[in-house]
């Protein structure tokens, strides 16, 4: 069985074709800049050298016309005829308090992430733009959606309702979604069978380090708190989203520079975080050089980085009443030593230890990095969710079978 | 040929807002004018707007780059043969716009629909000048464009449903909120807000207050987010009294005869933020500069 895993945003789509009868990935690749002139689609046969074809791309369908025929090209395709792809999974942001789990996209299921944009306007959208291009696309080919908050959906209420008046939970449905389940729940589970142990008998923090990034409480293979709330602006810093503020200072800025509800959104996510502090980058790699060439500014956006994830992983230990096992994903967290060992420098008193070279050797790479003895495991993990979201598919896609 | 695009003609200070506006949807648009020295300053100024709205974090670098790369300044007429849409946002002139809507309905495909950006001029009168009365609009949108969130859609005698509606998605692509317009004098902003502006000068002409505190009057009494004479400066004196002009000519009333004050006043060639004097001072990027509370018992009396 075949199925391609689509993550449609505002202005691409990136796109993945798995065997899943051996879990293999056959093609990757991205559609950027649709809508725009000189639309870009880069795409990479498992077996041969990635290619870019540039041309007019005006909206989704038409994106998704163009994955089609180059995964059926004779040059750089992998498959021959599109009855080859028998499923196709999506990647849809937000799925509220009704969607728990993957499921069947039918009409009812896109009115409801229709619906959702209400909660989720900056996502929701191109999902189901994305959702609506493969219908049209490859019509009658069962379709699945894979929520990111979904892994999150089993936190207590204690850990999901905000101090404000209940009311605003009832009628908007204001509360902690969590956001990135679908990288927390691969991870979890692959630090699991790293460590020989069952899930369900482990305390796991994951730190989830991306451009957003998030962490979670993974208790007995739940996820009992993270960090993102109602929407991915909460929690750690990130690129260019502040995290945690007191919520009154964007308030007071509001009234002082006299700005719009947008300016101030924008300023949120876009001016703020370790670009907003360092005036340098947003990039992780731009941070840590310039304050390795003693840029203060950057050296400071890195130690407030790391200082709020230390607080994260010690608050979640708290939460769970111990801790087994903390793991590193995502861009900055498979790739960064340095934000590692910032990070778990001085939780030895919980009983985290790294062990330096292996800590330095975990590029990308998935890893123990902790030290032998350590009492609690330090784990590198390349996240891998477009996998989850095949998986998802193909277990809702055999049930229908067996109908 | 994109089956989208959209042209812009007349790169001056609405067609530069409405560039922007339609560019920062992910849209592409040409910016059309005289010469390439006119198309590419529109561009230039649109520019200077986007770091505007970067310094008020609004918008990011990328954001910048994004959509000025999505704005093509031309001066050849040739394009909009290739075009969905026109959108014409030349001087407020009945002859000017008849000519220039002449000359595009000798160029255009059939099924191209012209945009009229006119705060007063008659669509049907204009509409007239083209074989496809049907396919031509009004879209009345206010200064500054990208941060008004409403058009005017107005409706010549002979515009058709079907246009009507493009021209309400293309609101809605800009994420502004049309209002329906049957095509008369003023439509509803232009003939509402103009004799207030008026009547705010017979106010301070007569002494009755000073232009700090009508202002100050209207904004927090009534929630203005400007008050009437900075609004007025805004615009520009000699644009308001051309507004109040043609109203009156059209109909007629008395209401609509711009106040003595006003007249002065662009006699003088003080004509509000663009001359830097109007009833308020400004200095080159138009912003207020504040006056000197002792001098304004009343009107300022030249000195």
């Amino acid at each position: 069985m075949n199925i391609l895993v689509v993550n449609a945003g505002s202005s691409s789509i990136k796109y993945q074709l798995f065997n899943m009868d051996e879990e293999k990935s056959l093609a990757k690749g991205m559609v950027s800049r649709i809508g725009m002139s000189g639309a870009i689609v880069t795409h990479k046969p498992f077996d041969r050298k990635e290619v870019k074809v540039s041309g007019e791309i005006l909206d989704h369908i038409v994106a998704i016309g163009y994955v089609i025929s180059i995964l059926l090209s004779t040059n750089h395709g992998v498959i021959k005829d599109k009855s080859e792809i028998n499923a196709v999974g999506h990647r849809v942001v937000h799925g509220g308090e009704r969607f728990t789990q993957s499921i069947l996209i039918d009409a009812d299921v896109l009115s409801e992430i229709r619906n959702l944009i209400d909660i989720a306007p900056l996502h929701n959208p191109h999902n189901v733009r994305g959702i609506q291009a493969c219908q049209k696309t490859l019509p009658g080919i069962p379709q699945v959606a894979v929520f990111d908050t979904a892994f999150h959906h089993q936190m207590p209420p204690m850990a999901y309702i905000y101090g404000i008046p209940y009311v605003m939970y009832k009628d908007y449905g204001i509360r902690r979604y969590g956001f990135h389940g679908t990288s927390h729940y691969y991870v979890s589970h692959r630090a699991a069978e790293m460590l020989g142990k069952p899930i369900d008998k482990l305390k796991i923090v994951t730190c989830h380090l991306g451009n957003g990034a998030s962490i979670a409480a993974v208790k007995d293979g739940v996820s009992i708190d993270t960090s993102m709330g109602f929407t991915p602006l909460e929690g750690l810093l990130m690129g260019t989203r502040s995290g945690d503020i007191d919520p009154a200072i964007p308030l007071w800025i509001m009234g002082r520079e006299e700005l719009s509800l947008n300016e101030a959104n924008t300023l949120l996510n876009k001016h703020s975080g370790l670009m907003g502090i360092s005036g340098v980058s947003s990039d992780m790699r731009d941070i840590i050089d310039a304050s390795g060439k003693g840029n203060t500014n950057a050296n400071l956006a890195l130690d407030i980085y790391c200082y709020r994830l230390k607080k994260y992983i010690g608050s979640y230990a708290a939460a769970m009443g111990g801790l087994d096992a903390v793991v590193f994903t995502a861009g900055v967290g498979e790739n960064s030593s340095v934000v590692r060992q910032m990070t778990c420098d001085g939780l030895e008193f919980l009983g985290v230890e790294l062990n330096q070279a292996k800590n330095q050797e975990a590029i990308g790479k998935e890893m123990i990095i902790s030290s032998d003895n350590a009492k609690i495991k330090v784990l590198a993990i390349p996240t891998n969710e477009e996998l989850v979201i095949a998986r998802d598919t193909k277990e809702i896609v055999d049930k229908i079978g067996q109908k | 040929m994109p089956a989208n695009r959209i042209i812009i003609i007349g790169a001056g200070v609405m067609g530069q807002g409405l560039a922007e506006a339609i560019a920062a949807t992910g849209t592409d648009v040409i910016l059309l004018d005289r010469t390439m020295e006119l198309a590419r300053y529109g561009v230039e100024r649109i520019d200077d707007s986007l770091d505007h709205a970067i310094a008020r974090w609004a918008l990011t670098q990328s954001d910048k780059k994004a959509i000025l790369s999505r704005i093509t300044p031309r001066d050849d007429m040739e394009i909009v043969k290739e075009a969905a849409m026109v959108i014409e946002a030349i001087p407020e002139d009945l002859e000017m716009k008849s000519e220039l809507l002449k000359k595009l309905d000798s160029l255009c495909p059939e099924e191209t629909i012209f945009v009229t950006n006119t705060a007063t001029i008659s669509i049907s009168e204009l509409a007239n000048a083209t074989n496809r009365p049907d396919r031509v609009i009004g879209m009345h949108f206010l200064n500054p464009v990208p941060k008004i969130p409403l058009v005017e859609v107005v409706r010549g005698l002979k515009t058709s449903n079907a246009t009507y509606e493009k021209a309400r998605e293309f609101a809605d692509l800009l994420g502004k909120t049309p209002i329906l317009v049957y095509e008369y004098p003023g439509y509803v902003t232009t003939r509402i807000i103009v004799p207030l502006l008026n009547e705010a000068m017979h106010v301070l002409m007569e002494g009755v207050s000073s232009a700090d505190d009508i202002d100050t009057a209207m904004k927090l009494g009534y929630g203005f987010n400007v008050g009437p004479l900075a609004l007025a400066d805004m615009m520009g004196l000699d644009v308001v009294m051309s507004w109040m002009e043609n109203l009156l000519q059209e109909l007629s009333e008395h209401k609509y005869n711009p106040c003595p004050l006003l007249r002065k006043m662009v006699r003088a060639g003080h004509l509000g933020v663009k001359t830097g004097e109007g009833f308020f001072k400004y200095d080159k990027e138009g912003n207020r500069i504040p006056y000197d509370k002792t001098t304004t018992e009343t009107w300022r009396v030249k000195e």
